[in-house]
Parts: structure tokens; C-alpha cells; sequence
């Protein structure tokens, strides 16, 4: 017979197997979730309609060449039930960069984090590190990157209010020496030109 | 559900960084350390803090042909210092006179431990596409909640400011003051931007005639939130050279000329300022030092 700490070890270790498991079939099949709906979706799309997906036409700023100013290029992004969906859409338009004669507002290597909107309409932006990392310094270069998310995301979502950029999920005094990110910004549309 | 858990933790993190931060800002403007030491000064001698920006690993903006806006910063600070100095019975304080990392609080700290009358930054801008020409910003005020905002509004000047926080025994009302002490010279800083902002373009006419490798287009005065002028007590202005992002004017920044040039119409842009407030400080003392 063993002692009764032998059996309580080996208790524990059934324990730990299982929870071990548990964690891991559950992480997994979240995932098979997610792809098989969307599998599921695109499927659907394919036997009713072959180009069904809605759009919602929305306008992006980006940098003008002669004085630094934002100005507008309008672009089409997927439309969604979801304001998170959609305005994370939107950000990842605005990283992707202009088409035309524009240049770009944000660091290309910038990856976007999550999106939280509060009920009062305050948003919290999360970007990846390089939006501070990458980022060429300079007031007006901050000023830019600033106001195309926050003036971006008032202009083409009115519940939006206030913005508030966070860098690599958490508050940051600056992105690069200037303009203080310690509070929400309203918009600002005098940063955009205009013409 | 994790999802909707992360707005809350965010906002928690959120509300202990603004907790954590708040006291620091107010420890730091205590009047006990100061991060440069500075020269003896005669009993009734004013300060004036400028600013030269970044430094250290921060080298700012970067122009094509490899040079830093920290360097230019500098050396246009010293020679405004000198400038000042020379001319008008004021202390000059640099918030750093060497190649070092200061943090944005140290530096608006410097200024009001010293009970400064102006504090001036000297940037050199940046942007993503090449933008040309000089502007000088002040603090803006327009995303403070309304509570701050009535805070500020009870008089731009600095006695009542002290008279209030005196009154007040709520620490978290101190603590917004400190926090937002800017506010409260707001007008006063519009002005001194206005009157430097002035002089820049005046950089225009070098001896009698233009001097295109000397000057800067005029972009004007703005506001914006920068986190060095917003706990400032005292009209506090940046002003941004011209830009490091464009090659020219990359030239430009580093010429010995441009920079005196730029130093001085700084210091004109003060006189100015001075002038318009009110009467002229005591005559420089007997040459103090050589």
C-alpha cells in the first residue's frame, strides 16, 4: 500500500492532465469555430448571391504634400451589424495607406490592437508598439497620425466622440516626444485642409 | 465572456496610471530638486527656462542627410540664452546644456521650481511628407473635461491660481491644477506666441534683402496638447523651427547662420512680449560676469 501523499501527488497530477486538457480542446475548438463559420458564410454566399457582401463608403485622411495637412481619399470598407467590426475595418484601412497622391498618417509596420467603445462614445484605439516605434517624430508627423484615427473615426461613425490611443495596451505619454496621449481627444477638423 | 471584460480591465488601467501619474507630476513640481544646477542669481532676478528639445537616446526628428533635430535644438537654445542674457536682466535656464535624456515633467518641473516667467522649447519639426516653414504652438485646451475647464477659467494669472489652491483642501483639486497648471496662463501664452511667431517671418529680410538660404515660410501660430507645456506655470511656448523631415531645410537647421537667425528673432519676439505686458524689468546689473 502507498502512503497517502504518494496518492494525493498522483491525484494531483490526474488533475493537472485534465485541466491541461480541458484548456487545451477548448482553446482548439474555439478556433474551429470561428473558421468553420466562416466557412459556413462564404459557402452561403456562394449558393444565394455570387457578390453580396454590403458596403459602407467612408472617408479616410491621409497627408498632403505641400503643408502637412490631413486631407480626404474616400474608400469602401465591408459594412457590419458591428460598430467594433466596422471601425476596426476602418483602422486597418488608414495603416494600409493612400492610393492616390496622398502620404501616408501612420508607420506601415503598425498592427492594430483592439477597439473598445464605451457607452458615452469614447473610443480606445490599441495599436501595436511601432505606431510609437516607427514613428518619424516630429510634431506635425504626430499631429497626422493623431487626427487621421481621431477625426477618421468621428467623421464616419457619429456615436464616436472622443478618441483615446493606446499604444501596445496601455496609456503612453507621447508617441514620440510632442503631443500628450494622456487624455481622449475630440476631433479636431482644422487639422484637415481645406483646399 | 472575455470580451466584454477587457473594456473594464482597460479602463482600470486606465484610472491607476492617471492615479499613479497625478502625484508624481505634483511631487515633481515641488520646490526641491532641480534636474540642472544652476548659477547664483541676484535676489530679485527672474527666470527664464527655455527648452531645448529631446536629447540623449530621444534624438527627435531625423533629416535625410543624417542629422538630428537634438543637436540643432541645442545649439539654437544657447545661443538664445546668450542673446537674453546680454541684453535683458533675466536668468537664463537651459533645461538641459548637454547631449542627455530629460523627461518631459523634469523639464516643465525646472520651470516652475524656478518660478520662471516664460518657458520657450526650441523643436525641429517633423512630418511624413516634406512640409516647409516655421510655426510656434501654444497649449491647447480644447479636450480638457469641463470641470478642468471651469478650473482654468477663473483667471489667467498666477496669484489667483495660488490663491485657489490655498482655499481648496481637496488634494485631487490640487492635483488637476498641477496637472493642468497651463491653463491658466493660457492668454498669456497666445500672446508670447503671437509676438515670437511674429519675428520669424521676419527672418525673411537678412541685412536689407531676402535671403532664401536663411529664412523659413510662415506657418503661423496653433495649439496643440503637448505634454511639455501642459504643466507649466507660466506663459510657456514651443516653437518649431522648420522642418528636419525636409532636406532643405535640413540644410538649413544645421547652418551656424540660420540658427543665429532663428535665436534672434526669438529673442525679438520676447522683447516684444515683455513690452506688451507691462513695464521693462530693472536695468541689467554692473556686468555680473564676463
Amino acid at each position: 500500500m502507498k502512503s497517502p501523499k504518494t496518492t494525493l501527488v498522483i491525484a494531483l497530477a490526474i488533475l493537472l492532465a485534465a485541466l491541461v486538457f480541458i484548456f487545451f480542446r477548448s482553446g482548439g475548438r474555439e478556433v474551429i469555430l470561428k473558421s468553420g463559420d466562416a466557412a459556413a458564410a462564404s459557402a452561403g454566399d456562394k449558393t444565394t448571391q455570387p457578390k453580396a457582401k454590403p458596403t459602407k463608403k467612408v472617408t479616410l485622411f491621409f497627408v498632403r504634400s505641400s503643408d502637412g495637412l490631413l486631407a480626404p481619399e474616400e474608400r469602401e470598407i465591408a459594412a457590419s451589424d458591428s460598430l467594433i467590426q466596422e471601425t476596426e475595418e476602418f483602422i486597418a484601412e488608414i495603416i494600409k495607406g493612400p492610393t492616390g497622391e496622398l502620404g501616408a498618417a501612420l508607420p506601415a509596420e503598425t498592427k492594430l490592437g483592439r477597439i473598445y467603445i464605451t457607452r458615452n462614445g469614447t473610443a480606445y484605439v490599441d495599436f501595436s508598439r511601432e505606431l510609437a516605434d516607427k514613428h518619424p517624430s516630429g510634431t506635425t508627423a504626430e499631429l497626422s497620425t493623431i487626427y487621421a484615427v481621431v477625426d477618421g473615426l468621428a467623421y464616419n461613425f457619429k456615436s464616436i466622440k472622443k478618441v483615446f490611443l493606446l499604444v501596445d495596451g496601455e496609456e503612453r505619454e507621447t508617441l514620440a516626444g510632442h503631443i500628450g496621449l494622456d487624455r481622449a481627444f475630440l476631433p479636431d477638423y482644422s487639422r484637415i485642409a481645406k483646399n | 465572456m472575455k470580451n466584454a471584460r477587457r473594456p473594464l480591465l482597460a479602463l482600470a488601467v486606465l484610472a491607476a496610471l492617471a492615479a499613479a501619474t497625478a502625484p508624481a507630476a505634483f511631487s515633481a513640481s515641488a520646490p526641491t530638486t532641480t534636474p540642472t544646477a544652476h548659477p547664483a542669481s541676484l535676489p530679485d532676478q527672474k527666470t527664464i527656462v527655455i527648452d531645448p528639445g529631446h536629447g540623449g537616446l530621444d534624438v527627435g526628428a531625423k533629416g535625410k542627410f543624417g542629422n538630428v533635430e537634438k543637436t540643432v535644438t541645442l545649439a539654437i537654445s544657447q545661443k538664445l540664452k546668450a542673446l537674453i542674457e546680454q541684453n535683458m536682466a533675466y536668468r537664463v535656464l537651459l533645461t538641459r546644456d548637454k547631449d542627455i535624456d530629460i523627461s518631459l515633467e523634469n523639464r516643465s518641473a525646472l520651470a516652475n521650481n524656478n518660478d520662471a516667467v516664460l518657458f520657450i522649447s526650441i523643436h525641429a519639426n517633423g512630418s511624413f511628407r516634406p512640409a516647409t516653414g516655421a510655426e510656434t504652438f501654444y497649449m491647447s485646451l480644447t479636450d480638457l473635461d469641463e470641470e478642468t475647464r471651469k478650473l482654468a477659467y477663473l483667471e489667467n494669472n498666477s496669484s489667483q491660481l495660488e490663491k485657489r489652491i490655498a482655499d481648496e483642501a481637496k488634494d485631487d483639486v490640487k492635483m488637476i491644477l498641477w496637472d493642468m497648471a497651463q491653463a491658466a496662463y493660457i492668454k498669456q501664452s497666445a500672446r508670447l506666441a503671437e509676438a515670437i511667431q511674429g519675428e520669424l517671418p521676419a527672418l525673411l529680410t537678412m541685412e536689407g534683402r531676402p535671403s532664401r538660404s536663411l529664412t523659413v515660410e510662415n506657418r503661423g501660430i496653433k495649439q496643440a496638447r503637448f505634454k511639455v507645456l501642459t504643466g507649466v506655470a507660466c506663459p510657456a511656448v514651443l516653437v518649431e523651427v522648420a522642418f528636419m523631415s525636409n532636406p532643405e531645410e535640413e540644410q538649413k537647421l544645421i547652418n551656424g547662420a540660420f540658427q543665429t537667425n532663428v535665436a534672434q528673432a526669438i529673442y525679438r519676439g520676447l522683447v516684444s512680449y515683455m513690452k506688451s505686458i507691462g513695464p521693462p524689468p530693472p536695468p541689467p546689473s554692473p556686468s555680473p560676469a564676463p
